[in-house]
């Protein structure tokens, strides 16, 4: 029956070299999914009384619940089950695995796909890896009780193994199972090759969970360092990280200054000069395009201070037909003319208004060729203020 | 003519606005003559608040920084006009917390936290006191580029003045 389940592909593709000591197992089980028999299953299960109990584990989604046979680390399976059927399993009989729950809580989506715990390496996280060596050393120990002299399975270095299973002491405090893990240890070392190790340093503590936490931590930090680098200027050449944040101080120190020094000069200049919105816009519009508008626009305000003062929203709208030479109103038509009035009465009708002003003939090309631009970037303008509350300045910029 | 903005534009845009919208609001309530030095000065500093709180405003409320910044002037503004109510009891206030202020613990535990330069970053970023170093990066990126966008803005909107001048 666990052979079927065994057989399940995606089983097969993560763990291979499992099948073998799967086989020999005689007392899996396999339950349906539903919830009952899954609640009966893991309240059937006594702390460990022989070996050759079993366990759980409800893979939630798949309906496919296989259990384990637990020769030696029968707690650790339950504390598995209980975390993968929600919490149907009493809490008293299990032992807190620190680090394994974590584990299982984590990757729980995968663990349930895979049925068994350690099949799910695939989606661990980095910082998790020693939850996982863990689990594995768990399957080594399994193992090790149930075919001490299979041959099938390829042996690692006993460092890791060690490492593992200190840590499973330490973060297990159960003393059965840690005792025939270190008996099995010392003849059984072999792991799996797991396809989860991109961590190279092996013994020591940087293999602690904390320290792969942190270096994630730190791969993620790194990555953003290299973004604001982008972004500040004359800091890709520097290296290391206290001269790149000293770079970035420093602009952003300038740049704040810079604000200062802009708002005090905007402040001195302020009583004399009311602000245009128009003009701002067309300036903010029109600056990576032409600079000749700017200073048409300039120009053309130049000769009637009044209409400075005309600043908030309605009564730009006001001035906009009260303006008072004839200039002014040209440039305003050919401003608002884009919105209503076809192109070629549009044309005309400037043409016809700026000739009389001798103070634009020089312009005229200026004025044709923003009329141009004028009327490509009205459907970004429009498109950019339709919904919010500055739709109604479109009408006044234009 | 492409139908795709750019941010930087799109925030440009929106933050001229505003931020025009608050200088003639400062024009407007402004009606003293502007000789005065000290007037002059309080000018540039209402400026200079109403161009950031412009920025923040436009950079919405999902980045810290901008949330850090907007209460931070809101409350000056409130502890400002305390200060105009009973000037004395503020400033007597002030005084007993900057004696209280040293704080040293905490101070210490930022200091040992952090190494020079990110405490120095995290005083300068508005709101970066309590924010991990990964969230530190990323939120100083998007006040650069803001910080940028606005200086941009406010230069031109400096050199529109002054060619009208």
């Amino acid at each position: 029956m666990s052979h079927e389940l065994r057989n399940d592909p995606s089983l097969l593709e993560r763990q291979q070299a499992r099948m073998k000591w799967q086989q020999q197992k005689q007392q899996s089980f396999f339950n349906a999914s539903d919830h009952t028999m899954q609640n009966m299953f893991s309240t059937s299960m006594p702390l460990a009384q022989t070996n050759e109990t079993f366990t759980g584990l409800l893979s939630g989604h798949n309906g496919l619940d296989i259990v384990k046979p637990d020769p030696g680390l029968m707690e650790d399976w339950a504390g598995f089950g209980d975390h993968l059927s929600y919490g149907y399993m009493n809490q008293n009989s299990i032992m807190p695995l620190g680090a394994d729950q974590s584990f299982v809580h984590g990757n729980s989506v995968s663990v349930s796909t895979s049925v068994t715990v350690s099949v799910s390496p695939k989606k661990r996280k980095a910082d998790k890896g020693q939850s996982l060596e863990v689990v594995t050393e768990k399957e080594k120990k399994l193992k090790g009780c149930a075919e001490e002299g299979d041959s099938k399975i390829t042996h690692q270095n006993s460092n890791n193994s060690d490492k593992a299973t200190g840590d499973n002491k330490s973060s297990n405090s159960k003393g059965a199972s840690t005792n025939t893990s270190s008996k099995d240890k010392s003849k059984v070392s072999e792991v799996q090759k797991p396809d989860y190790i991109h961590v190279r340093a092996r013994r020591g503590q940087a293999t602690d969970s904390h320290s792969l936490a942190e270096r994630v931590r730190r791969e993620k930090i790194s990555e953003r360092m290299k973004y604001l680098q982008d972004l500040v200027p004359g800091c890709n050449k520097i290296t290391g990280k206290a001269g790149m944040l000293d770079e970035i101080i420093n602009y952003v120190q300038s740049l704040q200054k810079q604000v200062e020094f802009l708002s005090m000069k905007l402040a001195t200049v302020n009583p004399e000069l009311d602000f245009n919105i128009d003009n701002v816009f067309a300036k903010e519009m029109f600056q990576p395009s032409t600079s000749e508008f700017q200073g048409l626009g300039c120009t053309s305000e130049t000769p009637n201070p009044a209409y400075f003062q005309l600043n908030s929203l309605d009564q730009v709208y006001c001035g906009l037909d009260m303006g008072i030479n004839s200039a002014e109103m040209a440039l305003r038509r050919s401003l608002t003319a884009p919105m209503s009035i076809p192109e070629t009465f549009m044309d005309s009708s400037c043409f016809n208004q700026i000739l009389p002003s001798a103070m634009w003939d020089g312009d005229l090309q200026n004025l044709c060729k923003m009329e141009f631009e004028q009327g490509t970037l009205i459907p970004i303008q429009s498109h950019q203020y339709t919904g919010s509350n500055e739709g109604s300045n479109l009408k006044m910029e234009m | 003519m492409s139908p795709s903005i750019n941010p930087t534009d799109h925030f440009k845009n929106q933050f001229a606005t505003r931020f025009v919208h608050a200088l003639n609001n400062i024009n407007a309530t402004k009606s003293s003559p502007h000789d005065d030095h000290k007037n002059m000065f309080q000018r540039s500093r209402r400026v200079k608040i109403a161009a950031y709180t412009a920025m923040a405003s436009v950079s919405g409320s999902e980045r810290a920084w901008s949330r850090a910044l907007l209460w931070k002037i809101r409350n000056r503004s409130r502890n400002r006009g305390l200060l105009l109510r009973n000037k004395k009891r503020a400033d007597h206030a002030k005084v007993s917390s900057k004696k209280r202020n040293p704080n040293p613990k905490r101070q210490d535990v930022n200091a040992l936290r952090y190494s020079g330069q990110e405490l120095k970053l995290r005083k300068i970023v508005p709101g970066a006191e309590t924010m991990d170093s990964r969230s530190l990066m990323s939120e100083t990126a998007d006040y650069i580029k803001c910080l940028v966008a606005q200086v941009e803005v406010m230069k031109s909107l400096v050199d529109l003045c002054y060619t009208k001048v």
